[in-house]
């Protein structure tokens, strides 16, 4: 029996950004936009539609005079990486 | 990255393998620069000192050792501010402990009895013994050697690992054979075999794995 996989996280995009900060405390736009290869513009886009679903927390502070945003992965997040990832299973006939 | 509506299973687990992969390496190839630019300042400062120790005045030279810290801690902060701003993680915070403790517990130990041996503070401060002084290399060396060992075990790398062995333990034992400058030259060594091999592993067998050109194409 397949298990529904969440549409926020079945994206190409989306599942490279929370898999890349379902491993580190909290990474900067610049970095999470060179890991991805993604565009500054589909990236925001996508950041806030993580945000928005409550799966990250996007925080935007100063680097000194420069602008700075940091993602970070918040509990409904990682429970719902986790989640997808078990539906998943059930697709591959992982046990 | 387009967006595709028909990600298939497979297709996402590939995604999340990607991801991980990339950016686990992009944050170890991270530690492999300060672990060569450490190692260098060890070298051509146990070789600097060693110089001076047996042409030029003695094992006073052996205070040259504090400016480790300002030169080893500006080249750091010119490499921290030239790379990318690289995420922390749980394995790159336990080498920065590791590493951290190491610096704390050598550099306080090796100043104290620094100043002791360049007859600044009395011998009688802390120790009855010369001969634990002519033994600093030696336990210098172990920390250094269990500093790279415990890298090896984190980050899952046998070379690392076996270097960290041949540091601390060759450099524990290979010191006590060498009596005052001769010292220097376990140090430099342990500094090659303990910093800059492993830094240099890193880097390489980093950089082979991203001509695979696996992050560049999720």
């Amino acid at each position: 029996m397949f298990q529904p996989l969440d549409p926020l996280l079945h994206s190409e995009l989306r599942l490279a950004i929370v898999s890349l900060l379902i491993g580190v405390e909290e990474a900067e736009f610049p970095y999470i936009k060179e890991q991805t290869g993604a565009t500054a513009g589909n990236l925001s886009v996508q950041l806030d539609k993580l945000s928005t679903a409550g799966y990250i927390e996007v925080e935007k502070t100063f680097k000194g005079k420069k602008p700075c945003t940091i993602c970070r992965m918040t509990g409904a997040g990682h429970q719902a990486f986790e989640n997808y990832v078990e539906a998943l299973k059930s697709y591959l006939n992982v046990k | 990255m387009e967006e595709k509506k028909n990600l298939t299973a497979e297709r996402s687990l590939e995604i999340i393998r990607k991801s991980i992969e990339c950016s686990q390496r992009t944050i170890t190839q991270n530690s492999a620069l300060p672990l060569i630019w450490w190692g260098t300042c060890v070298l051509v400062l146990a070789l600097l000192i060693a110089y001076l120790w047996q042409n030029h005045g003695g094992a006073a030279w052996n205070l040259l050792w504090a400016a480790i810290w300002p030169i080893g801690y500006l080249g750091n902060w010119m490499i921290d501010k030239k790379r990318e701003a690289v995420p922390a993680t749980f394995v790159s915070k336990c080498i920065g402990y590791v590493w951290t403790t190491f610096g704390i517990f050598c550099g306080g130990t090796g100043m104290l009895l620094g100043l002791i041996g360049s007859g600044i503070l009395p011998l009688s401060l802390i120790m009855p013994s010369v001969f634990i002084f002519g033994c600093i290399t030696s336990v210098i060396s172990l920390c250094f050697g269990m500093g790279t060992t415990i890298t090896g075990f984190i980050i899952r790398n046998r070379v690392i690992l076996v270097c960290g062995l041949i540091a601390g333990i060759g450099g524990f034992f290979g010191a006590l054979h060498f009596p005052g400058h001769e010292q220097l030259y376990v140090m430099a060594a342990v500094a090659i075999t303990g910093l800059i091999v492993p830094g240099l592993v890193i880097h390489f067998s980093t950089k082979n794995k991203e001509d695979m050109s696996l992050c560049s194409n999720h």
